[in-house]
């Protein structure tokens, strides 16, 4: 029974970090219709741009969190603005031959530039953690997943109450109505990809502290944010929280009572399950 | 008509540009050694270790004249392959490298998997292999004639450091076991199992995990749980990083615990900074005076002319590499000839000191050399014990994390 409910808690901080890291891939692939297969190397950008304020310069990694995020939102603002926007209206192969790229460019530059070392953001606080109702909870996770779930709900009233907020879903619902109601779809476009990036960028310094970094973190990160924004839909970023929680569960509980070696099949095996009973996610509109 | 034209202009592209290829090595001057080793990808920290231990030893050998064949004195050459840690386009590699490039004697890439796959390729074609880089023992359970390995192998990989615990105060009596889910990690497991029940050391968690697994949280939960008074770790550094740091912060210490990798290279202390402190670890080589080398003095000397070199300390994956090379230049001097069956049956009965230690392969083609049992004690590798017993004082058992 400890077992349970300690498993229970270590799946919904795994989950909320998976949200976080899934968030941003979500909301481009609604809104630009692109899955952007270098979210990965983002989330990778992201640790490093922290790691290098941890350790050059001193910096808190939360408090280097935000310079992170903006960073990455101008580093994507302006490759969609000057790269993807070619082929924004190209068929899907193009966009992802395109990301495709971008992946394997920046992380053979992080190669280059970083090395292949481990890198770990190690603050003297890392390993703190605290007992509650008998379960271990790292201070650190919980830090993270407090962290992913305030952006997410953030970015949920972002888009729900705001002018921007409307015209981006207005973008992704209907183009050729929200062109009649002013909206610029180029300028949008590189806002939301922007906002995708320094997401990605957050969940990068994020998992630095938690886990540790190297140039090739990224392919795998962007297959797991892949699966949580099909479970979880597109529609809304509360389902991407959702699918963040369900994939952290799914693991946790297989590694407690299947087998540690049998999680990518429980994963991938909820996503296909979605697939078949669900194709719009379990939280995206229903057709 | 056009089109056939084209196609004539492709041909005559390609026949000269393999023209090249055969020129460029010119022939009788140098002997060339293939490789295909993780320059980049996952693998590419300690895939690292075999490009500069491989470029390092033979610099070393030509600066001191290079190796004489059939009364010549001939200079060695490297030809070098980036595999981007993916093992299918190792064997093309490789098979490009026997088959177009015509060489015909090989050094191996890092890690079992890669060293399983690219050796079929070698005794496929009737060409030696001598790797540094995969131990597991089913390797060497084809009855390959062609594939060398100067790893000691992977099932004894515990077997010291499960001697060393018995004669520890108190001696653990509980320990679990938790292993990736490669060949090399599998091949730990299944001997380490064995030790462990000979030992009379009760097994109460007995688990494999994927490799690559970023997330430890419940594994440790299960530890945390069933209470065992050691834990072994057979996986990829990045693995024990993430075991480590995640131990730490669900307030995890066993009394003792040790991994088959990380813990000998500098790269591991420097990213766990005092958290490394108390992990128990192996190594089939610390670098000694006592180990004597034709072409770098001794192993004291090796050390620090790769430190000097490259910028950082070798570890024992960089001494099997050089090891490798050094074989090669003894069999070929033996064999006098570079004919791969010739070398072949040479290297089969090399016996010679390095710096690494006795090269000598046994029937099956693999070294035997002792895991020396190494802690990092305040930030540094201390050896604890080796074939002889104790040769250092262990830090045990491990204070809880609260605790240090």
């Amino acid at each position: 029974m400890d077992l349970l409910w300690q498993g229970l808690v270590n799946g919904i901080l795994l989950g909320g970090l998976y949200s976080l890291m899934a968030l941003g891939l979500a909301l481009v692939w609604g809104v630009l219709n692109i899955v952007n297969l270098a979210h990965g190397a983002f989330i990778m950008l992201g640790g490093y741009a922290c790691y290098y304020m941890f350790s050059g310069l001193g910096i808190d990694p939360f408090i280097a969190l935000p310079v992170t995020m903006a960073a990455l939102f101008v580093f994507g603002y302006l490759l969609q603005r000057h790269l993807i926007n070619l082929v924004i209206r190209a068929p899907m192969f193009n966009t992802l031959l395109l990301t495709f790229g971008i992946d394997v460019v920046l992380t053979y530059s992080a190669q280059i530039a970083f090395s292949a070392d481990f890198r770990t953001i190690n603050p003297s606080y890392a390993g703190a953690h605290f007992t509650w109702l008998g379960a271990t909870i790292p201070l650190v996770r919980m830090i993270a997943c407090a962290i992913a779930i305030a952006l997410t709900l953030l970015l949920w009233l972002f888009l729900a109450r705001t002018r921007l907020g409307r015209a981006i879903r207005a973008t992704a619902q209907n183009l050729v109505a929200a062109r009649l109601y002013g909206v610029e779809p180029r300028s949008i476009y590189a806002l939301t990809f922007g906002i995708g990036a320094a997401l990605a960028g957050g969940a990068g310094a994020l998992y630095g502290v938690v886990s540790q970094l190297n140039p090739y973190i990224g392919v795998s990160l962007t297959a797991k944010s892949f699966v949580i924004a099909i479970i979880g839909g597109l529609e809304s970023p509360l389902g991407v929280i959702a699918g963040g929680l369900i994939l952290g569960l799914v693991e946790s509980m297989t590694s407690l009572y299947i087998g540690a070696t049998y999680t990518d099949v429980a994963s991938f095996g909820i996503l296909v399950l979605v697939l078949i009973v669900r194709p719009t996610g379990l939280f995206g509109r229903t057709t | 008509m056009n089109r056939y034209l084209s196609r004539l202009s492709l041909a005559a592209a390609l026949a000269s540009a393999c023209a090249a290829v055969s020129f460029a090595a010119p022939a009788g001057a140098t002997i060339t050694l293939g490789a295909s080793v993780q320059m980049s990808g996952g693998l590419a920290n300690t895939g690292r270790y075999y490009k500069d231990g491989y470029e390092f030893a033979i610099d070393q050998i030509n600066k001191a004249g290079g190796i004489k064949v059939g009364g010549k004195q001939e200079q060695l050459a490297l030809k070098i392959l980036d595999n981007q840690s993916d093992n299918n386009l190792s064997v093309r590699q490789y098979t490009q490298l026997i088959t177009s490039d015509k060489i015909g004697l090989l050094l191996g890439p890092f890690a079992s998997d890669a060293v399983l796959a690219t050796s079929s390729v070698a005794e496929k074609y009737e060409v030696p292999m001598i790797q540094g880089g995969g131990a597991s023992d089913q390797i060497f359970s084809r009855g390959y004639k062609y594939i060398f390995g100067t790893l000691p192998v992977a099932s004894k990989y515990f077997e010291s450091t499960i001697d060393a615990m018995d004669h520890l105060t108190p001696a653990p009596k509980t320990a679990a076991l938790l292993f990736a889910d490669d060949a090399f990690d599998v091949a730990v497991a299944d001997g380490t199992r064995k030790l462990l029940q000979k030992a009379g050391l009760k097994i109460v968690l007995d688990e494999r995990y994927s490799s690559n697994a970023s997330d430890f949280s419940s594994l440790l939960s299960r530890i945390k749980s069933a209470q065992p008074d050691a834990v072994l770790v057979s996986g990829h550094e990045t693995e024990v990083l993430n075991f480590i740091r995640q131990a730490k912060s669900l307030g995890v210490s066993p009394h003792f615990y040790s991994f088959t990798v990380g813990v000998p290279s500098a790269d591991f202390r420097k990213a766990l900074g005092k958290d490394a402190d108390y992990a128990f670890g192996m190594t089939s080589w610390l670098p000694s005076a006592a180990e004597k080398d034709p072409w770098f003095g001794d192993g004291d000397k090796f050390a620090a002319a790769w430190h000097q070199r490259f910028g950082y300390a070798p570890d024992y994956h960089a001494a099997s590499a050089v090891a490798d090379v050094e074989a090669y230049a003894k069999a070929i001097e033996a064999a006098g000839s570079t004919d791969p069956k010739k070398v072949r049956d040479a290297i089969a009965h090399l016996d010679f000191p390095s710096l690494y230690g006795r090269i000598h392969f046994d029937a099956v083609g693999q070294i035997s050399l002792p895991q020396t049992v190494i802690q990092v004690q305040n930030g540094k590798v201390v050896p604890i014990y080796g074939a002889t017993g104790f040769i250092g004082k262990a830090e045990y058992p491990m204070p809880a994390w609260s605790k240090r």
